[in-house]
């Protein structure tokens, strides 16, 4: 679970307008935060039903300096420590692609129709007699031979959308947040609220944080009013519940916001139970 | 460096994906032309291009060449078997439970999926009757010899109802507000009217079922549809002239 330690640190605020301090935060944060232990000789002999990791060292947490959205707490020297089954996840370009797919057919209005010879307005009168024109032969004047005919494969209207496994779209959302992490476009806030709704003032608080083409994402079950109407009308801000996320609106999003209920929201729907390997080797099998 | 994930820089995994053959769109593609369809006859026209199926081009088809036979039972029925130690093993998993005053019905054993589909009725068979350990109280259409001697050495007690499709459905789905049909058929009369298949019509059954279980019908009904027993035929007898 989310963890917050007290350290005194520097404010990361006003850094440059591309990435977040995160994980890259300075040696004071690295050196005195506990790092995970590698394993040592494995046994041959274990127990059937325990899981092994697949790697020989377990992945290290996610560490990133918590931020502010309110000027009176931004000095705050909070760690987050994000679980790395949602937030290192490898990155699988095609896994988002295939999401992303999925997202756009099921977008799709499907509405675009033409009409075939069969519904082009018109009798079914032989145009001109079968000989003796010295002309091609004509049936009825719909045929899309003819100009003002048919279409011969008409579209209709249909229904784009597919399916995709629900796995499939969770491994997507998780490999979006890790890439996220990556590319140092990742920011955690205790919690996104804002007092009043005057836009002109969150516009200036985002400028001074460089949180421009920003993402926030708010664990809550709907976005606070006051923040939702000052953000309404700004272009580069946009803010949504994490059950709102989609993948393809968190790759277009240049950086994204979480605060500390969305991670816990992410860790709960997308994360894997943390097995204590260690303790099933000494014996005590479950 | 790799470039950073965006809505841009995401592509399918390699070779998931297969260009699709286009028919008629030249000869660089290979499928120009003809469109792979080769020169003329029935194969190359539009349309299905094929004969019906079963045609043999002309020579007596398999089908033709086998005679008729026989016919269809239009009244036909079919039972669901359950042998007894698939229902022990129901009890013992706690997945089926009865006594003399909830007895088990063609409902709680389609419920419990000790059958999958009831079909036209539900037959107790004897398979597994050593595994037979508690008392069951059970009420199906048919049981078979074995199984009604092995359920009532333990105690039990078994019933063979008349089930017609409307009085099925009525028990599958727990309706209780119509009365179920008396049998109409001959055969049927003649076994549900005799306690050796512990037909619920038999003179004994309706002794030993609990008023509960009964219908307000049965005694009628029994008393009616056992009058075979003494019925007798006048014979016009033709003396020889």
């Amino acid at each position: 679970m989310l963890q917050r330690y007290g350290l005194q640190l520097r404010s990361v605020l006003g850094c440059s307008t591309r990435s977040f301090s995160a994980s890259s935060g300075g040696l004071p944060v690295q050196a005195s935060l506990p790092q995970a232990q590698p394993f040592g000789n494995v046994p041959k002999l274990r127990p059937a039903n325990i899981v092994i990791l697949k790697y020989p060292i377990a992945p290290q947490p996610v560490y990133i300096n918590v931020s502010s959205l309110l000027p009176e707490h931004s000095s705050t020297g909070n760690v987050a420590i994000l679980p790395p089954s949602v937030f290192r996840h490898p990155i699988r370009r095609d896994i988002l692609h295939l999401c992303v797919n999925h997202y756009l057919d099921n977008q799709r209005q499907g509405t675009a129709a033409t009409k075939s010879r069969g519904e082009v307005q018109g009798s079914g009168r032989k145009i001109r007699q079968q000989k003796g024109s010295g002309r091609a032969r004509l049936g009825d004047g719909q045929s899309p031979m003819l100009r003002g005919g048919g279409h011969t494969f008409a579209k209709k209207a249909r229904d784009f959308s597919t399916k995709l496994p629900r796995k499939v779209l969770q491994m997507g959302m998780r490999v979006l947040l890790s890439a996220k992490v990556r590319e140092n476009a990742l920011g955690v806030v205790e919690i996104l609220d804002w007092p009043t709704a005057k836009t002109a003032e969150l516009a200036r608080r985002i400028t001074s944080l460089g949180w421009q083409r920003t993402l926030l994402v708010t664990g809550a079950d709907t976005v606070q009013e006051t923040l939702m109407r000052a953000s309404r009308a700004l272009d580069g801000t946009e803010t949504i519940t994490a059950a709102q996320l989609t993948i393809h609106q968190g790759l277009k999003w240049e950086r994204l916001i979480l605060d500390y209920a969305a991670v816990d929201f992410f860790e709960r729907t997308l994360g894997k139970q943390e097995i204590d390997v260690a303790a099933g080797l000494s014996g005590h099998v479950v | 460096m790799p470039p950073r994930v965006t809505i841009t820089t995401i592509r399918p995994a390699p070779n998931s994906q297969v260009n699709q053959k286009r028919l008629g769109r030249g000869q660089g593609s290979g499928y120009g032309g003809t469109s792979g369809r080769g020169h003329k006859g029935q194969k190359a026209r539009s349309g299905n291009g094929k004969p019906k199926a079963g045609f043999e081009g002309g020579q007596t088809s398999i089908i033709k060449r086998i005679p008729k036979r026989g016919f269809v039972n239009q009244d036909r029925r079919v039972w669901a078997p359950v042998n007894l130690d698939r229902i022990q093993s129901w009890i013992n998993q706690g997945r089926l439970s009865s006594s003399p005053t909830k007895p088990i019905t063609a409902r709680e054993l389609l419920l419990s999926k000790c059958v999958h589909n009831a079909h036209d009725g539900v037959k107790i068979l004897g398979d597994g009757a050593s595994q037979l350990t508690s008392p069951i109280h059970i009420i199906a259409s048919r049981a078979s010899k074995s199984a009604i001697e092995a359920i009532e050495n333990k105690g039990g007690s078994v019933l063979c109802q008349y089930y017609n499709d409307l009085a099925l459905r009525d028990c599958l789905k727990g309706n209780t507000e119509r009365l179920k049909a008396a049998p109409t058929r001959k055969t049927d009369i003649l076994f549900y009217t005799k306690w050796q298949n512990r037909g619920y019509l038999s003179p004994e059954a309706l002794e030993k079922t609990p008023s509960t279980l009964m219908d307000s019908r049965w005694k009628i009904l029994s008393e009616q549809l056992n009058r075979y027993r003494e019925q007798t035929y006048m014979m016009k007898i033709r003396s020889k002239k």
